[in-house]
């Protein structure tokens, strides 16, 4: 057993230490706070990179546990296998990355305090997540991403006009499509936590099972409680739940609506998000569990068919899920107007084909496919979209808009910006030689494999929709004819602080690209042989001929955008407004298929008009006026029949049937009183017999 | 479980000290100045806190701590006093909220004063709102540590009256018609317990723990009791704490009563009073009736989810901010039935941890409620909020320690209790089916989305967007309107980071009583 030191543990640790300053300096001013959370993260980076090293090279994964809540089994370390590691390496250096960008991104914000605070909570939350060894500890990194997303996403709560995300005065069906940054972050807590709860029962049914929630006691049997599960008739059931929380957090569909509008956040933020921590969760997720569950259904293939058939439908669901995720998506960005928009929506789409080909590699029956395409496309896109997004804030800060309209012709005024896009662009279009190309194509593959038809062939399509609105977004930014507003007001290029995180990461996507062939196999075997769950090591054979197509649908995707935009020339817009079928289809991309609408009409409203008639006909006009109108006036009804009927005879009775009674046997006694001495000793004899007998009778003769 | 009889009756000293202190506070009237009153009467429940604290630190949580001191009533059993892992968190909860509020009751009470004299009315003074406050609060921590059916009634009557004088006399509103229905209500509650515990007692026994053996008397009622009459006892005393619970269907007095006490009192009504119901549900009725309790889990847990999803539904339709939080109890009271209907040793450590979350998140957000009514004129409608991040960000970041509270989001203990309580009530589904399954998932859902949706809705419609002109000139309270609920948010968090020194005997000492 290889000896794991505790002091990885800082890998998590140092950002919460950082988070834990940055708040205890709250009244310092300047850039101290910055530096302070800079700091914490390189820390985290560099024992990242130490722990990646230690892992690779040893035999078993490194495991470090102390003991934090014993009767629920919970403990906190690290638990290092490659792909904990790897996954911790990648999100702690672009972190480091965004942070030093941020120094001056954010430099002249007022809320610094609670911009680093939860900036280095949430890395430190999602590295806690990543190295968890159980369930639990990985939930509670789970909800701390959640908390920090929130904060961050309505980091300018005060919503002014130039913070929100959609076209101010725009509705679909009736329902605004603009968001105020407070609005976004509550969208984001609320769409997140649905599927967390669903985790949750996942977690609790585990714990029911295996009497803790660690992870390597999860692998440990797959069978043998896949078998359990399906015997209680529940497995389905649970997988729905247990996925519901990486569905929610990876903005899959149905989910998918809080991440559009996770935009009102700083740029800094949305590269943070959508790169390194949060929606990369639950990619991580389905990565983790994963080879559980392929162990489970290969183990159970003879055996007990239908529970192999249950877990080999759930990846088929997963695969279509990721499949009309990355198309669906892709289709909005193809129309979006605002920048980050069309980047937001790439991600979307992008994590589609992170879960289409992590359960399709399952489907092929070697889940260590499965993790090495997830895996692989995960990292690269990390990569290109956080250079993107960087870049992307950049501009937007010069330009001193979002909308895509007032850009054009920017190559001549931020060369630099534009060189370092154009990079991560074309790994986004996944042209060769960029590590995109390589890794959209394990993608592809992995669904080619599985022979999921239906996923491969949306898969597919996205490939060229990808490739033309990146080729669009380009255009549009850099090379179209500067829009009136850049003439106006001439941008400038980024300073050095923002620039150099995002040039560097669009040459690394270059880079890696180039190397990509010789690094491949490598990667693989480590990630398989050395993956909890995983142990055969993996073999890639790549299928030229679909290299081939999809370069092809690529080079397509690039040349319709180039045609439109560049040879053309024309407004396209113009053209589109002409055309009835055309201007609806628009629409109907433009207002994101109408989902949020739909979502907003149907659930929001539902719920809404539900729950004020259960207040206005329940709760305040039956239950309120039963107990607090009806009972009172029942009791005083009673009350007053009693009064006038039972009372009213008692009240006769006694004060006036009585008294007059009394006074007539008064009257009468008067007249005992003859004078005679034998009457009174008759009386007096009479007296005396009757307290003998009731004497007697009380005393119990 | 070992039991160890402490020399000196120091868990009744717990009570008697704070009550002694609201008898000088009597005594003082005006002669002291009201800080006089808030340290002496602050200080006393704070003295009960160190104690429990003291006595969890000397003991270890995994031992029975007793009172020297058994009061053999004839014909009604023994009075005692006992401290242990199950009542720890809901001692705690009661001792450092009330000692808290003590605190923050005089500059929120002076606001108070100021403006009922606006009003033209006299109120009785600080002397008199002292006494009943600390009576209210010693009556409730009499209430957990008692040994004895009738000796839990006699305190639970205890914490009766002073709560409705204080609703009477400086509450909102139609206070006075408030404060009778809270004591109708409440009293109904407490009666049927009564009528319960009664026909229990003289038949079997009063006692659901016996000071002599150590031993919590399990399955005294379902040995003792013929079937029909079993079940009159067990509802009637199951229901009287519903009510008090204010669980779905009897609930109707909560919103009445919690959104127009002042808001201190609020503040120990919602998370500290009704809880007890449900804490007390557990060691008391399912100590006596462990199978005839069980067989009514199917019903109580039905009814839990619907109280959770019922207070979500109705705080999300609340404009003034006391009576959305008033509702939120009501679904909180929910998350905790969950637990003991679940019938398993975690959801009943969820019950009980739930009490203490709910105690910090609600009391926090009371007091929040409190901060606005004092530096904004009585301000309590949500539609006229709006922005006061920027101008109050502290209060805007302890309201949101409050929510986060309430709906178990790290780093505050929320998160255990939420998974306890979804452990125990998938335990309790797991083998019936997979519609129960689904049902109860589904359910879980809405409800927990709901807790989540009225909680961080209201955080937008109060802190966030624009600030009303109305509000440029908020700013922040300070000062002892500011610091009791930063000692809240900061047990909070040390409650989330050594959670195991609470749960861990908790459920040792669920497993072997109960399990």
């Amino acid at each position: 057993m290889e000896e794991a030191p505790m002091s990885y543990i800082m890998v998590w640790l140092a950002p919460w230490l950082g988070a834990v300053l940055v708040l205890l300096m709250h009244r310092v001013g300047g850039r101290a706070k910055g530096l302070v959370g800079v700091a914490s993260l390189l820390v985290s980076a560099i024992f990242s990179t130490l722990l990646l090293q230690r892992a690779l090279a040893s035999e078993e994964p490194l495991h470090f546990a102390a003991e934090w809540v014993p009767s629920l089994g919970v403990t906190v370390g690290y638990y290092a296998d490659a792909l904990a590691a790897i996954m911790a390496f990648v999100a702690a250096w672009l972190s480091f990355l965004i942070a030093v960008y941020s120094l001056e991104y954010m430099g002249h914000d007022p809320g610094q305090t609670r911009y680093w605070f939860f900036f280095t909570f949430f890395v430190g939350s999602m590295e806690f997540l990543v190295l968890a060894d159980n369930l639990v500890a990985m939930f509670i990194g789970w909800e701390g991403t959640g908390l920090a997303s929130y904060a961050l996403i309505g980091h300018w709560f005060t919503d002014e006009e130039d913070k929100w995300v959609g076209d101010p005065g725009r509705k679909a069906l009736g329902i605004p499509m603009w968001f105020e940054p407070s609005h976004s972050g509550l969208r984001a807590l609320v769409f997140t936590r649905l599927g967390d709860v669903g985790f949750l029962v996942g977690i609790a049914v585990l714990h029911i099972m295996l009497g803790t929630t660690s992870l390597e006691a999860m692998a440990a049997n797959p069978a043998g409680w896949a078998a359990l599960l399906a015997s209680k008739g529940i497995l389905a059931a649970f997988l729905a739940f247990f996925i519901m929380g990486a569905l929610a957090k990876s903005a899959q569909f149905p989910f998918h609506e809080w991440l559009v509008t996770a935009m009102t956040g700083p740029t800094s933020v949305s590269a943070l998000i959508h790169a390194a921590t949060m929606v990369k969760a639950g990619v991580y997720f389905l990565l983790r569990v994963t080879p559980i569950l392929a162990g489970a259904a290969s183990a159970l293939r003879v055996t007990s068919p239908e529970v192999y058939h249950t877990i080999e439908g759930f990846f088929a669901w997963i695969a279509i899920i990721g499949g009309f995720t990355a198309f669906m998506m892709a289709t909005m960005a193809l129309v979006s107007r605002e920048l980050k928009l069309i980047l937001a929506f790439s991600t979307a789409s992008q994590l589609g084909y992170m879960f289409l080909a992590t359960a399709a590699g399952a489907l092929t029956g070697t889940a260590a496919l499965g993790v090495f395409a997830g895996l692989s496309h995960l990292v690269s896109h990390a990569v290109f979209k956080a250079s993107l997004f960087l870049a992307a804030g950049a501009i937007i800060h010069a330009v001193h808009s979002r909308f895509i309209d007032d850009m054009g012709g920017l190559a001549a005024y931020m060369p630099a910006t534009f060189i370092a896009m154009l990079l991560a662009s074309l790994s986004l279009a996944g042209l060769p030689p960029f590590m995109g190309f390589w890794t959209k194509d394990t993608v592809l593959h992995a669904a080619h494999e599985a022979h999921a038809q239906v996923a491969f062939m949306l898969g597919f399509i996205t490939a060229l929709l990808t490739a033309a609105y990146t080729m669009r977004m380009v255009l549009r930014v850099f090379l179209y004819e500067p829009s009136n507003h850049v003439a106006k007001h001439p941008p400038h290029e980024a300073g050095k602080l923002m620039l150099v995180p995002y040039a560097l990461l669009a040459v690394i996507s270059l880079a890696g690209g180039a190397l990509w062939p010789k690094l491949e196999e490598g990667f693989a075997e480590v990630l398989s042989e050395k993956t909890l769950g995983l142990g055969t090591p993996l073999h890639l054979e790549p299928s030229v001929s679909l290299m081939a197509a999809s370069v092809g649908m690529v080079v397509a995707g690039l040349g319709v955008s180039f045609y439109v935009y560049h040879i053309l020339v024309a407004k396209p817009m113009e053209t589109i407004s002409r055309i009835p079928i055309l201007y609806k289809l628009h629409t109907f991309l433009y207002d994101r298929w109408f989902i949020n609408a739909i979502y907003y009409r149907v659930v929001v409203d539902g719920l809404k008009a539900l729950s004020r008639a259960i207040y206005n006909y329940i709760d305040q006009a039956v239950v309120d006026n039963l107990y607090h109108r009806f009972l009172p006036w029942a009791i005083m009804g009673a009350s007053s029949l009693l009064w006038k009927t039972l009372e009213h005879w008692i009240d006769t009775g006694f004060h006036v049937s009585l008294v007059n009674g009394v006074l007539s046997f008064s009257d009468r006694v008067r007249r005992m009183q003859t004078g005679i001495l034998n009457h009174y000793i008759l009386f007096l004899w009479l007296g005396l017999t009757v307290m003998l007998v009731l004497i007697t009778w009380l005393a119990g003769w | 479980m070992e039991q160890i009889i402490l020399e000196q009756p120091i868990l009744l000293s717990t009570v008697l000290v704070p009550i002694a202190a609201a008898m000088a506070s009597w005594a003082l009237g005006d002669r002291v100045k009201e800080d006089v009153h808030a340290g002496l009467n602050g200080g006393a429940l704070l003295y009960s806190l160190v104690i429990y604290l003291a006595l969890a630190w000397r003991f270890g949580l995994d031992k029975i701590v007793r009172d020297p001191w058994v009061w053999d009533v004839p014909g009604l059993g023994r009075f005692s006093m006992i401290f242990d892992a199950m009542v720890f968190p809901v001692l705690v909860g009661i001792a450092l909220v009330t000692g808290l509020v003590a605190i923050y009751s005089v500059p929120y009470m002076r606001h108070r004063f100021e403006e009922m004299e606006h009003e033209g009315v006299k109120a009785p003074g600080w002397g008199a709102y002292f006494m009943m406050y600390t009576m209210f609060a010693a009556a409730m921590l009499g209430t957990v540590m008692t040994t004895n059916t009738v000796e839990f009634y006699l305190f639970l009557e205890l914490t009766l009256i002073p709560s409705f004088l204080l609703i009477a006399f400086y509450g909102y509103g139609d206070r006075v018609r408030i404060a009778i229905l809270y004591m109708l209500w409440t009293q109904m509650g407490a009666v049927l317990f009564l009528i319960g515990a009664l026909a229990l007692g003289f038949n079997v026994g009063f006692d659901f723990y016996d000071p002599a053996t150590g031993r919590f008397m399990l399955g005294f009622g379902d040995e003792g009791l013929a079937g029909g009459l079993a079940t009159a006892v067990l509802a009637a005393m199951t229901i009287g704490l519903l009510v008090k619970m204010a669980v779905f269907g009897v609930h109707i007095w909560l919103p009445y009563a919690h959104a127009e006490a002042p808001t201190p009192i609020s503040a120990l009504l919602s998370p500290n009073l009704i809880g007890i119901g449900g804490v007390m549900l557990l060691r008391i009725v399912y100590t006596a009736f462990p199978s005839g309790f069980s067989s009514m889990a199917p019903i109580l847990l039905f009814w839990a989810v619907a109280t959770m999803i019922y207070g979500g539904f109705m705080a999300l339709q609340q404009t003034d901010f006391k009576r959305l939080l008033a509702y939120s109890s009501v679904s909180q009271m929910g998350y905790m039935m969950l637990g003991l209907a679940s019938i398993s040793v975690y959801g009943f450590a969820g019950m009980i941890l739930h009490y203490l979350v709910h105690a910090y998140g609600k009391a926090i957000l009371f007091l929040t409620a409190g901060i606005l009514i004092t530096m904004l004129h009585g301000l309590r409608s949500i539609p006229r909020m709006g922005g006061l991040a920027a101008k109050m960000p502290v209060t805007a970041a302890l309201a949101l320690i409050g929510f986060m509270n309430i709906t178990g989001i790290p780093p505050m203990p929320g998160l255990w209790s939420e998974y306890l309580l979804v452990r125990g009530a998938v335990e309790y589904v797991f083998s019936r089916g997979v519609l129960e399954f689904v049902a109860l998932g589904g359910g879980l859902l809405l409800a927990i989305g709901l807790s989540t949706a009225y909680s961080f809705l209201t955080m937008k419609r109060i802190f966030y967007g624009s600030l009303p002109d109305h509000l440029k000139e908020a700013r922040d309270a300070g000062g002892s309107l500011t610091l009791p609920l930063v000692a809240l948010a900061a047990a909070g968090l040390l409650t989330f980071l050594f959670i195991y020194w609470m749960l861990d005997p908790l459920m040792a000492i669920l497993s072997q009583v109960y399990g």
